[in-house]
Parts: structure tokens; C-alpha cells; sequence
């Protein structure tokens, strides 16, 4: 890291749910590391990834473009956010808007009953990207003042974080689709061990698994069943809704297979606030997994 | 499952290759697929869906409309974005399964109780609504909407999560968070579905 750097926060309707823990540690960190981060006003639902089908794709796009007009306001600082599928469709559907001036003129068009307008001038970045690119992993372990010493560590990236934009160059070019390396890497700069781990980048199912789980519990299985083999403690994400996932459906995958797995999963941000040394709860907001990790609260931190 | 063969003395209706070209999103490129299969072998959960993309994509070639359109494919998808960044001809694969469900559910072929068409419209009711998604409410709009039984069933069978999402503050009681401009946000999704239904 070289200088400060203020971007816009996008932070997505799963930080005031089931993400709130992402959230939290991520307004946490991310300043400890230069990157400030200034709320977009009033922002609104991005989509995910099934917003097409109530809406249709010119609206769902246009719930992107009264984002992007309302970030724009701020002037044509970076665009930030954690969430996976918040940085999907802001970031592709931004993509789109710079490049489809069809695209562009019927958005804005749309954005004109709200008195709002989007010049396509804005770029938009993944948290991850961002401590990678701009941050540098050096800097993060320069940052660390409580190293996670014997902490074993299951890196879980998950889908979307990385695909289909992480080796594009609009997307920052930070890493590789199936075995990329920065999760592992944020994990031993917080002086914690990365165990190895095959299901790196496989699918807990997404909103599929939402909506009924018994079609991809076999999926999440899988993720869980590796982590435990490899002798991990956590399970670490950068995903609002594959933390929810992996996490809340251990019961049930339990139920249908006959296991007893009890894995807390949490997000990489909350590891580096706990690394950092700040508070466990406002900072690391560990208290807010239902599946507790004794190991790493008791390594945190309490202020 | 077996593949329905195009039957022979049956016609093939052959516009409808050209229509997803046209109208389905990624569909302009789908005349670039060349029968590989890495998107197939990619797939999560390719081996629950009648038929995996690249198959799928051959029978719109084989102008099998109805089929592909009733076809479980593209509600399966849960969009990983493998098969996007596996093809090697650039084939927007999970793009065009996204949008080939959107247009199953506009002609009627996601019919009755549907899990995926009735969760999306959930969904969407929320962000339209409130201008962002109530994780709660979108649950139990979708829960009911596949009827009061089976409705009262899932609620119950995920009383402990949602009580565990209470205790840890990961689920709020009282109103929806709420875009305070909601009115301008639904002003111009209006319009955005007038200008996608003019063209």
C-alpha cells in the first residue's frame, strides 16, 4: 500500500441480513489498511442473480444504474463491495453500460423518471480485488499485530467472487477461476495455516440451495466434509451467501446423511480484524455466526 | 433421461434458433458453440437437469421449442459461472440458461407451484417494493406461495435457522429496510419494462 484511498461502498441488502458480519468487519479493516469507504446514498437492491426473472433484464439492469447514478454523485471514485453478487451485477451490468450505448441510452432513459442519470464513468471493484491490487498482501501482514498462530484455515472462495471476472482486465486481473490464491494467501499474511483444499472454488448452490435445499445439500456436503478431512478449524469466505450457506444447512446435511459436522465458517475480514487486534465483536463480529469458533474468540481480542 | 429425438416426419421450427439469437440475452453467441461439452462436465449439478447445456443448446438448433423451454435446464443453473469461464469459444453458457428460465416463466412453461419462478418473483416483489431484499419476507412470500400446506411445512422445518439468524442479529424484527427513494426507483423500472416491451 502506498497512499489513502477513498472509494464508494456498496454495501448490498445481505449486510443489513444475513451478511451483516461482512459488513461490520469489512468497515472495520478496510481503513486499517488505507482504504477508506463512503457509503453510496440510498442504495437499492442490485438483483442477484434471478432479479431477471420477476422483473425482466432491462429493469434489473436499471436497479444497477440508479446505483452506479447514485455512487456517481459522490464524483468518479472507485466503486467498492464485498458481496459477491453485488459485485456480479454491478460490475457486468456497468460493463454493459459502457459498452452497449443501447444499453446505455435505455437505462438512462428508464433512470430519467427518478431524475437520475448514469454516464457509464465509474468503475466497479471487489473488496478482494481491491486488497490485492491496490492494497498488496505485505501490507496486511504489516498490519497484523495478533498473528492466528495454529489456526487451521479451509479457504472456501466460492463461485462468483471469481468468476466470470477475476482474469479479466476490467475485472483487475487478480486471479485464476478454479484455483486462485488470494484467499490462502489473506489467510497466512494473518499468520494463519491455509489447509489444503480441493473444493476451493466449487458451488454450495446458491440461491438453488435457498430455495430448496434438498437439491444441492449433497454440494455443501462436499465443501464441509473436505475442511473437516483437512483438519480445519474455520472454514474462510469472502461469500455473504456461501457463509450463510455452508453455515446454516450443517443441521441438514447432517439430518440427511448421518454426519455430525459443526464447522464455523467465517469471512476472511473477520479474521483480519481479529489479526489486527481489534475488538472481537464490533470489529470481528464473531458473536454474529451461528456456529461459534472457541478456537479463534479465544485468540480475539476483547476491548 | 433420454433425450426426445427430433422425430423425423415432424417439421422443426426452425425460427426458433434465430429467435434466441435475438430476443434471449448471450443468444448471439450461442451459434459459436461447438458441441464440446466442457460446459456440461462443468456443471455442479449437470446430472439433475434433463438435459446439460451443451445439449440443450443443440436441440435450439434442432428447433425443438418446447422442449428446451419446458426443459429443467435452466432452473438448475445456479449460476457459477464455470461453463462461462471454461468454454473455449466464449459462450456466455450460464447468461443464456439465466434468461432462457426468464422466458420459460413469460410463456407459461414454469407452470404451477414452481420453486424457482415462484422464489424469483418473491424476490423481485421485494427489491420493486422496498427497493432492497428483505431476507425474511421474500422467504415466507416464496414458502406460501407454493400453497398454505407446504407453506406452514417450510416455516416450521426452518424455525431453528430463523431463530438462530434472531439471536445472532442476522435477522431483524420489525419493518423491512427500506431505499427511501422508492418512489423514483419504481418510476423508472416501470418505464425500463415500457422500453423492453416497445422494442
Amino acid at each position: 500500500m502506498t497512499e489513502k484511498k477513498t472509494m464508494t461502498y456498496y454495501p448490498g441488502c445481505s449486510s443489513q441480513g444475513s451478511g451483516k458480519h461482512l459488513d461490520e468487519s469489512l468497515r472495520a479493516v478496510m481503513p486499517e489498511v488505507g482504504i477508506e469507504m463512503e457509503d453510496i446514498e440510498d442504495w437499492n437492491c442490485c438483483g442477484a442473480s434471478i432479479g431477471h426473472i420477476g422483473g425482466g433484464q432491462l429493469p434489473n439492469l436499471t436497479l444497477t444504474g440508479r446505483n452506479l447514478a447514485q455512487a456517481r454523485k459522490r464524483g468518479t471514485q472507485d466503486v467498492i463491495t464485498g458481496c459477491a453478487a453485488c459485485y456480479l451485477n454491478t460490475h457486468g451490468g456497468n460493463e454493459k453500460i459502457k459498452a452497449d450505448v443501447k444499453k446505455k441510452a435505455a437505462v438512462n432513459e428508464a433512470l430519467a423518471e427518478a431524475g437520475m442519470s448514469y454516464d457509464g464513468d465509474l468503475k466497479v471493484r471487489h473488496a478482494c480485488e481491491v486488497l490485492v491490487n491496490d492494497v498488496g498482501v505485505e501490507a496486511i501482514e504489516k498490519r497484523v499485530t495478533n498473528p492466528l498462530k495454529g489456526l487451521k484455515v479451509a479457504g472456501y472462495v466460492g463461485c462468483q467472487t471469481v468468476r466470470p471476472f477475476a482474469g479479466t482486465e476490467a475485472g483487475g486481473d487478480y486471479d485464476a477461476y478454479d484455483d486462485p490464491s488470494f484467499l490462502d494467501d489473506f489467510t497466512k499474511a494473518c499468520g494463519a495455516e491455509a489447509v489444503p483444499f480441493k473444493h476451493k472454488t466449487a458451488c454450495c448452490g446458491g440461491s438453488v440451495a435457498v430455495m430448496s435445499p434438498d437439491r444441492t445439500l449433497h454440494l455443501m456436503k462436499a465443501i464441509v466434509e473436505e475442511a473437516a478431512k483437512e483438519g480445519a478449524d474455520v472454514i474462510s469466505t469472502p461469500c455473504p451467501l456461501c457463509q450463510t450457506n455452508v453455515e446454516m444447512y450443517q443441521p441438514l446435511i447432517n439430518e440427511k446423511f448421518g454426519t455430525n459436522y459443526n464447522i464455523p465458517v467465517v469471512f476472511y475480514s473477520q479474521l483480519m480484524a481479529v489479526a489486527f487486534g481489534m475488538d472481537a465483536q464490533k470489529d470481528a463480529a464473531l458473536q454474529r455466526n451461528t456456529i461459534r469458533s472457541e478456537k479463534l474468540e479465544g485468540m480475539a481480542k476483547k476491548k | 433421461m433420454t433425450t426426445p429425438a427430433p422425430a423425423a416426419a415432424k417439421t422443426y421450427d426452425l425460427s426458433f434458433a434465430r429467435w434466441v439469437r435475438d430476443n434471449v440475452n448471450g443468444g448471439d453467441k450461442l451459434n459459436l458453440c461447438m458441441q464440446c461439452g466442457a460446459c456440461s462436465g462443468s456443471c455442479p449439478i449437470g446430472v439433475q437437469m434433463d438435459y446439460g447445456p451443451r445439449k440443450l443448446f443443440m436441440m435450439i438448433r434442432a428447433g425443438m421449442k418446447e422442449e428446451v423451454l419446458s426443459a429443467n435446464t435452466q432452473w438448475n443453473c445456479t449460476s457459477c459461472y464455470r461453463c462461462v469461464v471454461r468454454c473455449p469459444r466464449g459462450v456466455p453458457v450460464t447468461y443464456i440458461l439465466q434468461d432462457l428460465a426468464a422466458k420459460s416463466a413469460e410463456f407459461g412453461y414454469a407452470k404451477g407451484p414452481h420453486e424457482n419462478k415462484n422464489f424469483a418473483q418473491a424476490f423481485w416483489w421485494s427489491a420493486a417494493t422496498f427497493g432492497r431484499t428483505d431476507e425474511r419476507l421474500v422467504t415466507m412470500r416464496y414458502f406460501f406461495s407454493l400453497g398454505f400446506g407446504e407453506g406452514f411445512k417450510r416455516a416450521m422445518a426452518n424455525l431453528k435457522t430463523a431463530i438462530g439468524m434472531v439471536k445472532t442479529g442476522r435477522m431483524h424484527i420489525g419493518l423491512p429496510h427500506m431505499t427511501k427513494g422508492r418512489k423514483g426507483l419504481k418510476a423508472a423500472l416501470a418505464k425500463a419494462r415500457e422500453i423492453e416491451q416497445r422494442n
